[in-house]
């Protein structure tokens, strides 16, 4: 019953307005709003409505209901509160206000209802404004002319955050101050917020409010703010003033660097040289070291000849002429005397320091022999003791170049011969130049080596090498004037077997041979015997051929022997003794003077007319 | 003694509120939207609010309805209140699901709706019922909750009559999830945070 005691109420008071034709165009207060703030409270409002007319209604009052338990209480209370929230207002304080609780008010006048409504207090709550709002600034783009702040408000004084009742939601707007629509953000539950990209020359209005979430509506707006972002000159000019240099420093280096490869990449070879020149390698103006390669000897030479160090005397066509280049570093040691005596002398320091072979270039060798190249190093580090030896090694390798074609020729049994046949050929040619030796028939100023080895000072001046200067078809060498010649040495390297040579052969291999030759029909036995003894004097007996041993195909030994201790006279040169065909001649030896000083006999060979002339 | 074993565990009670109010406002905010669709789709402008406002099963419970109540309660009980509240549920909105599935042109916004709130709901008292015997282990199991005797009204031929049990019982659901959600935040305020928040 009573609830349609409500409902008829609430019908007569929708009606009334249908039904109201009095002259006064009055109007029933309603309830225009109920708002609860921060949901402790809530309060009422209605609208003032003055009666004119006839119809004088009373004061207005107001009347709420809330369902406490399951049942409608129907008891009306009265607003307790008609002033606080002004006029036409009915304030509900906390201890009236429940939240989960419906309730219904109604407004009436002379009691006569005219509004009525029914709600829950959630459903009216509309906090209040946001407070405190400020700004600061963020930062400002590069081109001066945009940038962002940082809105910050508070909530509302009332709202209980902080026990958790309220839980709020806020609303940004803002715009610029000539403007008229706002723009709006999405709702944001912090208390802060950024706004990006404002005009710095620009003026703005922002505004925030509040409304509980889930339910309620949104309450005021705040105060505006006004945002005046500041021109900030220092910072334009600044952004101004920016230099690339990092842009700068790329490109500079990515342009070189293509610079770079373009030239070395090119064709033009002025350019590349004039940016990457050539490293000079080690090598000889003007000759070929491909040219060295092969071996062309020839060519080498006469290239060679242009050069400091060629020495004159080196003669181009002889392939295997050899010597060792002496570095005289002082000039002292020029004038001291020979190689002979550097070689002999007991200051090693001295000869090892002389037999120092220049660089490369200069030390030249013979063709190709590997023998001697070693031979020719060694004796740069060697004692000279060592190197002495070094150098008739060099020797017997020399003659076994040339016996070369003679191994072809020969059998095996003269193998051995050969090097020894062609020994004391070179060494006779090597006169000794202060021995008062008479020389004859000598076409070629020789020299005779009478090298005594057991005094060796007299051998100061006897010069160890001869330089072949011909090689006759039959293998034979010539020997040229004026070179030191190593016959001294070469002694030693005579074979111990000498193989007796038959006179036929003796004779029908070699163009001409020296006394030695024939001597070496001898059997080899005393021969032996010969050269152990004979060590020092060793060579005297070989350069000299007594007519004696000449004549005498035996019995030699004995003879030998006591050459040693003899001090014949020794004949620089020797008389023909037989002349057995135009293949060779065999020489006497006989003390002749020699009428021409000059006048030396080589190992041997003497021309027809030249034996004219020696013959008496 | 009680704080002592908070403090012990607040990482991991922060952890459970934190979830709870996260599922309780989720809860509320499909209630909401379930109601206004109910409401704007059947029982608009019919004045249902009025008769709707009868009563919900969960009244008998003596819950706080201002910030005063709410801060004088205890928080054992508290929470205990929140549990049953939940609990009471549970039934209701099984019924519900079901008989929103078997209507004639059955609204799937609702319907969806309806079977998510379920859902959560059971995942909410789970996350309580472990809240609470983090914060007060000795507390007995507390299985006396409100029941929910309305499903007959949902079953009425007389569509009226019908829908309005159907209004009720979701204005009902949106005012309790609102409850306890607000139950939560205020307790995790409380409990966590010491009252600022």
């Amino acid at each position: 019953m009573d609830l349609w005691q409500l409902l008829l109420t609430l019908a007569l008071a929708g009606s009334s307005d249908a039904f109201s034709g009095s002259e006064d165009s009055s109007k029933e207060p309603k309830f225009t709003k109920c708002r609860s703030p921060e949901r402790e409270t809530f309060s009422c409002h209605w609208t003032d409505e003055v009666h004119h007319g006839t119809k004088n209604l009373g004061p207005i009052q107001l009347f709420y209901t809330r369902r406490n338990t399951q049942e409608w209480t129907q008891e009306w209370k009265e607003c307790p509160d008609y002033v606080s929230a002004g006029e036409n207002s009915c304030y509900f304080n906390s201890s009236f206000t429940s939240i989960w609780i419906p309730y219904c008010i109604k407004l009436t006048s002379n009691g006569d209802t005219v509004d009525e409504k029914c709600f829950s207090v959630d459903e009216i709550v509309q906090p209040d404004p946001p407070i405190a709002l400020n700004w600061t600034l963020l930062n400002v783009s590069l081109t001066g002319i945009h940038a962002d702040i940082q809105v910050r408000w508070e909530a509302p004084r009332n709202a209980d955050i902080q026990k958790g009742w309220m839980v709020l939601e806020y609303e940004l707007q803002y715009k610029e101050v000539n403007e008229t629509k706002w723009k709006m953000m999405d709702p944001i539950l912090s208390t802060s917020v950024p706004v990006y990209s404002l005009k710095v020359d620009k003026e703005y209005e922002v505004r925030v409010r509040s409304k509980q979430r889930n339910s309620g509506n949104y309450g005021e707006f705040s105060e505006v703010l006004y945002v005046t972002l500041p021109q900030m000159s220092q910072f334009t000019c600044e952004e101004d003033f920016y230099f690339p240099w990092l842009l700068i420093i790329i490109f500079g280096i990515f342009g070189l660097t293509v610079m770079l490869f373009v030239f070395l990449f090119s064709k033009q070879q002025r350019i590349k040289m004039l940016i990457l020149p050539p490293v000079p390698v080690p090598k000889i103006k003007g000759i070929d070291p491909d040219l060295l390669k092969e071996g062309k000897l020839e060519e080498v030479n006469t290239i060679l000849a242009i050069h400091d160090s060629y020495k004159p005397e080196f003669h181009s066509d002889d392939s295997w002429v050899e010597f060792i280049e002496l570095d005289i570093d002082e000039p002292d040691e020029k004038t001291e005397g020979s190689d002979t005596d550097r070689l002999l002398s007991s200051d090693h320091e001295k000869s090892h320091s002389n037999l120092g072979v220049k660089d490369g270039d200069s030390g030249r060798t013979s063709c190709c022999e590997p023998d001697i190249l070693e031979t020719d190093f060694n004796a740069n580090d060697i004692h000279e003791g060592t190197s002495e030896v070094a150098q008739p090694q060099r020797l017997k390798g020399e003659a076994d170049l040339l016996c070369l074609d003679q191994k072809n020729q020969n059998n095996s049994p003269y193998h051995d011969a050969c090097p020894a046949t062609q020994q004391p050929s070179v060494i006779q040619a090597e006169k000794n130049k202060p021995q008062p030796l008479p020389t004859e028939g000598a076409e070629s100023t020789h020299q005779a080596a009478h090298i005594q080895l057991s005094n060796p000072s007299s051998l100061a001046n006897i010069d160890f090498y001869a330089q072949v200067s011909d090689i006759t078809p039959a293998g034979s060498v010539v020997l040229s004037p004026g070179q030191k010649n190593k016959a001294g040495m070469s002694q030693y390297d005579m074979h111990p077997e000498m193989v007796s040579l038959c006179q036929e052969n003796f004779l029908m291999d070699n163009a001409y041979f020296c006394e030695a030759d024939a001597k070496k029909c001898i059997p080899v036995a005393p021969h032996i015997k010969v050269e152990s003894h004979i060590q020092p004097s060793f060579n005297q007996e070989d350069i000299y051929i007594t007519t004696e041993s000449l004549t005498t195909a035996a019995g030699r030994p004995g003879t030998e022997e006591h050459v040693p201790g003899s001090e014949m006279p020794v004949p620089d040169y020797t008389s023909i003794h037989i002349v057995q065909s135009p293949q060779g001649l065999i020489l006497n030896a006989t003390a002749l003077p020699l009428p021409d000083k000059e006048f030396l006999s080589s190992c041997g060979y003497v021309s027809t007319d030249q034996l004219n002339k020696i013959m008496p | 003694a009680g704080s002592l074993l908070l403090l012990l565990v607040s990482d991991l009670l922060l952890y459970l509120f934190d979830r709870a109010v996260v599922l309780s406002h989720y809860i509320h905010n499909l209630s909401s939207e379930m109601f206004s669709e109910f409401d704007k789709r059947y029982t608009h402008g019919r004045g249902f609010i009025t008769k709707a406002i009868n009563s919900c099963h969960t009244s008998s419970l003596a819950t706080p309805e201002d910030k005063e109540q709410a801060q004088q309660i205890n928080q054992k009980d508290f929470l205990s209140l929140i549990v049953s509240i939940l609990r009471s549920w549970n039934e209701p909105l099984y019924h519900l699901v079901t008989e929103v599935r078997g209507m004639q042109e059955a609204p799937e916004t609702i319907l969806s709706k309806a079977v998510e709130i379920e859902e959560q709901t059971k995942r909410l008292l789970e996350g309580m019922e472990l809240i609470v015997s983090q914060v007060h282990p000795e507390t007995k199991e507390n299985e006396i909750y409100p029941v929910w005797s309305g499903l007959p009204s949902l079953q009425m031929a007389d569509e009226e009559s019908r829908l309005s049990a159907y209004y009720n019982l979701l204005h009902c659901l949106r005012r309790d999830s609102h409850k306890i959600d607000n139950y939560l935040k205020l307790l995790k305020c409380r409990i966590i945070h010491n009252n600022n928040c």
